[in-house]
């Protein structure tokens, strides 16, 4: 027994190369870089500024000056879909990380500690799914009065039980795991086997809805704006332009479409982007690609 | 082997066993709720009693439901006891607050059944075999390091493996890095829960050597907790058998496996099919003797009375009172009267049976039984009183 | 533990040769690869068994060596994207392997039967046993659902379920993991098939229920004549049930042979190191187990020579051993067959260690 086991498995392919195997993770990053890219280059790449209005030039169609035409102010459309990025992908990121960090820890203590703890807390994420997400928001507005943040807290509001109760039914299923009594057995108190062995393991599910989570944000903020109780007008956001565009659906459907068509993209691109996580976060799916049959 | 002492805890001035459970209990309880009844309480462990010496390995077998495990994890305090004592190397931790408790731990520590769900899958096996040093606050940049790479070719890793992921391992290998990180901390005591059951047969024999070579240098205890009784026989000095919660037998492996006193041990003994040719198609194999029954409805009486052959023969072979119970006769005490473990033959083994040599209670069964099992001609041994 | 009983044990009786029973299950050459990352993987490579009627044949091998994949292939039963690449699969002479799937369906249960090693997880929950019985019976047979239902009642109680017309209409969560076992049986045998497939029967259950269920099959093959494949790591099982042995390791026959010549004589390193690393209950304590040393291999990365080269005592760094594969079974001799180079100088070479 004295020779030296060695490792039989080959060290493990790239981790990377395996996400970028995945054609929704592929598409939905290529999509999520670009607009990404779009929203920190607005300034420069916009041919006009988003606020100024020609009132000589309204409702214009497509033509080589504006791409995309202009609105009722005589505001370029394109400009304002490539300001409206920003918007966008603010509000996403803003309620991925809030509802996220806030879910996961209320989900997380709910699901480790069980007691009461989780009885409470399993009620008040249950009332709070039980009313629609769209309306606790609209709710939150009206109290806040409507702004960016407001939309963004409001939004994180919302899916924040969501996220709890995904991240407790992970948690539950992580806890009885063998590897969690193993640690207890070394000593390890309960806090350090909850962020060491715990949430690591926890986070892949619930990154994927939280992912999914970010494009429900992104429309929920565009259906506020539409509704005026979003980013105040003239900001430009993609809800604001299709409710600029609304009026005019008939003589010029680009303006709403087109605003349309950003939000569909964004949305379909964060969806693809929780498929493939889902699908290469998998341990089941790591194992296959990893090891022996 | 070495000569195992005698458990005459207290009396001499020899080193305190390195554990010692006293009439410990476990009762599971499933709360009631808003729309569900309070279950009935399950008395896992119900009232053992055990000592392990310095150096010592004490196996504990027993049918899945008999609470083995459920043992093992009281010793470890990771199941709360619900009664009794617990005495670690002499010192009583029953009550130790659960802070202290895990200080504790450095002394016993667990190696797990399962090789592929005991290791953190995110977490290198090198942080995992160190982790038990920066848990108890023992973590040292300059010395740690190593004594994780000792720990490592201990057990025969590779040292360079560190950076290694578990899903990188054979399940075998796996199982070194389990008693590796068990071994971190130099415990006194290692609880090994089936510590063989989930590797393959070629495995097995490298994973029992090494647990063998370690206990030799480091002069560790072992409760050795499994079902497969070969491998026990292998490797403990003292075996003691459970059944539905409590010890029915505690015997030193020679005579345990040459002269099992329990009808319980004779059964499993017996059920255990042997490489050999010279048993093959010699029987009918085991008693005929049906299932473990539930530890939430223990029988009343001996707990085993409802399998044991041992009572329908002492029955049918009159002289005792008897009882009916279903369709079987069975000795009034069998039915009435829970056995305690009592000394038996002389030494240390203790059994819990109203019969437990008799000389008529070696029936043909139980005779051919053993004999099946490479036992020598049985010779009663003198009953001692309790 | 030297023990003066058994070594005047007398030898296992010599009995007149009956003729031979007719073959019921026979695999010849069977292979199935699986796509890797670097090409096919052969997880079972060439395969030629044989089982008779009234015989039991055990295979041995460890986790990976594909003792499962060879039968679940015999069967038409491998998981996509596995596919059996070529061989013969005969059953009572008749060739199954190029049939369709609705044809091979047919053949499952009623002519061939297969039962798992978890008797939860073969069970659907949420329906009784009887209904779970009763449906075999009605999917293979013209019976009646009154037929069928007092046919599952005969059928547990053949298999020993006490109070089988109650219990027929419980849950499998009422009943113990040994009932559950026999319950599967109970499914397994209810066409009376020719051939039965039991994969690690008993590997879940306790020691004591262990006996119970391989008594139960034991009489179920004398009453009714059915071959039985006991798949299987446990050598004490081999030995106390089988009439013939496979020895299979990384996706390859070993050895095979008759219980008495592989237990007596094992021709294969590996059976032999085999024999030897298992604690017995008349085995020696208070020294070291032989163990095998190594890892069993992957069967994608397999050395070029013999797969068990590198952990064989005798063969490791041989040149032959390192570089030329054994043929299937090479070097055979009458009915006991290893594929091993130096089967028949394997005292000597041991010896001369």
């Amino acid at each position: 027994m004295s020779a030296t086991v060695t490792a039989s498995a080959p060290p493990r392919r790239s981790s990377l190369m395996r996400y970028f195997r995945h054609p929704g993770f592929l598409i939905g990053t290529i999509l999520l870089t670009a607009m990404l890219a779009i929203a920190v280059a607005a300034p420069w790449i916009a041919p006009w500024s988003p606020l100024d209005t020609d009132l000589g030039n309204t409702l214009a169609p497509p033509s080589a000056q504006h791409l995309l035409g202009t609105d009722q102010f005589g505001r370029d459309v394109l400009s304002r879909l490539i300001w409206g990025t920003r918007t966008s992908l603010q509000v996403a990121v803003a309620v991925m990380v809030l509802s996220l960090s806030l879910g996961m820890v209320v989900g997380a203590v709910a699901g480790f500690f069980g007691g009461w703890v989780e009885r409470v807390t399993v009620s008040v994420i249950d009332i709070l799914l039980a009313f629609p997400g769209f309306l606790l928001a609209l709710a939150l507005v009206a109290v806040r009065g409507s702004s960016l943040e407001s939309v963004i807290v409001a939004v994180a509001l919302a899916y924040t039980p969501r996220v709890a109760a995904v991240m407790r039914a992970v948690v539950l299923t992580i806890k009885p795991r063998p590897y969690v009594e193993a640690s207890r057995a070394i000593g390890m108190g309960n806090l350090r086997l909850l962020f060491l062995h715990v949430v690591p393991n926890s986070l892949p599910p619930v990154i994927v809805v939280a992912t999914i989570g970010a494009a429900t944000a992104i429309l929920a903020e565009a259906g506020l704006s539409f509704l005026g109780l979003g980013v105040q007008p003239p900001a430009p956001t993609w809800g604001n332009v299709i409710a600029d565009g609304q009026s005019f659906l008939a003589s010029n459907p680009v303006i709403s479409l087109s605003a349309g068509l950003c939000i569909a993209v964004m949305v379909v691109a964060l969806n693809l982007l929780g498929d493939g996580l889902r699908d290469t976060l998998d341990p089941q799916m790591r194992r296959s690609s990893g090891k022996m049959l | 082997m070495s000569e195992v002492r005698t458990a005459s805890s207290g009396t001499d001035a020899g080193p305190p066993p390195a554990l010692e459970l006293v009439e410990t209990s476990r009762v599971f309880t499933r709360r009631g709720g808003l729309f569900r009844k309070a279950g009935t309480p399950v008395r896992a462990v119900d009232g053992v009693s055990l000592t392990i010496h310095p150096g010592e390995t004490l196996g504990l077998v027993g049918e899945s439901g008999s609470g083995k495990s459920t043992l093992g994890r009281l010793a470890l305090r990771l199941v709360e006891p619900s009664g009794g004592r617990l005495l670690v190397d002499g010192r009583d931790v029953t009550d130790l607050p659960k802070a202290e408790m895990q200080a504790m731990r450095r002394d016993i520590q667990m190696v797990f059944q399962d090789p592929y769900g005991s290791l953190d899958p995110r977490v290198t096996i090198g942080q995992s075999i160190g982790e038990p040093l920066k848990v108890h606050g023992l973590w040292d940049p300059t010395d740690s390091p190593q004594k994780v790479a000792g720990v490592m070719s201990l057990v025969g890793l590779d040292p360079s493996h560190a950076d290694r992921y578990p899903h990188q391992f054979s399940g075998g290998q796996r199982q070194r890095i389990g008693i590796a990180r068990a071994l971190t901390l130099d415990p006194k005591i290692l609880v090994l829960d089936e510590p063989v059951s989930a590797l393959d047969v070629s495995i097995q024999a490298q994973i029992i050597n090494l647990l063998q070579r370690i206990q030799r240098e480091r002069g560790l205890s072992y409760l050795f907790i499994a079902h497969d009784l070969a491998v026990v026989r292998h490797v403990s000095h003292r075996i003691a058998v459970m059944y539905l919660g409590k010890l029915v037998e505690l015997a030193s492996r020679d005579t345990l496996y040459r002269r099992p006193l329990h009808p319980y041990t004779v059964s499993l003994l017996a059920a255990v099919p042997i490489a050999d040719l010279r048993m093959r198609k010699r029987r009918r194999t085991s008693v005929a003797m049906g299932e473990i029954g539930s530890a939430t409805s223990v029988p009343p009486g001996c707990r085993f009375h409802p399998r044991c052959y041992r009572a329908r023969l002492v029955a049918s072979g009159g002289g005792v009172p008897t009882e009916r119970s279903g369709d079987a006769l069975l000795p009034r005490a069998c039915l009435m009267e829970e056995p305690a473990l009592r000394a038996c033959g002389g030494g240390t083994d203790q059994v819990a049976c109203h019969f437990p040599e008799t000389p008529e209670s070696r029936s043909e069964v139980a005779a051919a039984v053993l004999q099946d099992i490479g036992h020598p001609p049985i010779r009663p041994i003198p009953l001692q009183s309790a | 533990m030297a023990n003066p009983n058994l070594s005047v044990a007398p030898p296992p009786p010599v009995a007149p040769v009956p003729a031979p029973r007719p073959v019921a299950l026979e695999l010849r050459d069977l292979t199935t690869v699986f796509p890797g990352d670097d090409g096919p993987i052969t997880v079972i490579d060439g395969i030629s068994l044989a089982v008779r009627d009234g015989g039991t044949l055990a295979v041995v091998g460890e986790s990976g060596s594909g003792k499962s994949m060879t039968f679940l292939s015999a069967l038409g039963l491998v998981a996509s994207p596995g596919r059996v690449q070529r061989g013969e699969v005969r059953i009572g002479g008749a060739e199954i392997l190029g049939r369709t799937p609705e044809q091979l369906r047919r053949l499952r249960g009623a002519v061939v039967s297969m039962i798992f090693q978890d008797p939860l997880t073969a069970l659907n929950p949420v329906f009784t046993i009887g209904e779970q019985i009763v449906e075999v019976l009605r999917a293979h047979s013209g019976l009646g659902r009154a037929a069928a239902r007092a046919r599952a009642v005969e059928l547990l109680a053949r298999v020993q379920i006490p109070d089988p017309s109650r219990r027929i209409d419980d849950y499998p969560h009422q009943l113990s993991g040994g009932q559950r076992q026999r319950v599967l049986i109970a499914m397994a045998i209810a066409l009376s098939p020719k051939v039965l497939i039991a994969d690690e029967p008993t590997t879940a259950l306790d020691v004591t229920v262990q006996a119970q269920i391989l008594d139960l099959l034991a009489d179920l093959q004398a009453e009714t004549g059915m071959a039985l494949v006991l798949i299987t790591h446990d050598l004490g099982l081999v030995a106390r049930y089988a009439d013939d042995v496979a020895v299979m390791y990384a996706g390859r026959l070993v050895e095979v042979g008759s219980i008495e010549e592989v237990f007596s004589a094992p021709r294969h390193p590996y059976t032999r190191a085999l024999f030897r690393s298992i604690p017995r209950l008349d085995g020696p304590v208070d020294e070291e187990l032989p163990a095998i040393e190594g890892q069993p291999p992957n069967v994608a990365r397999l050395p070029p020579g013999c797969a068990f080269e590198p952990r064989c005592t005798l063969g490791h760094g041989r040149a032959d051993c390192c570089t030329k594969r054994p043929l299937p079974l090479a070097g055979d001799r009458a009915g006991h067959r290893s594929a091993c180079f130096h089967a028949d100088r394997l005292d000597q070479m041991e010896a001369a260690r």
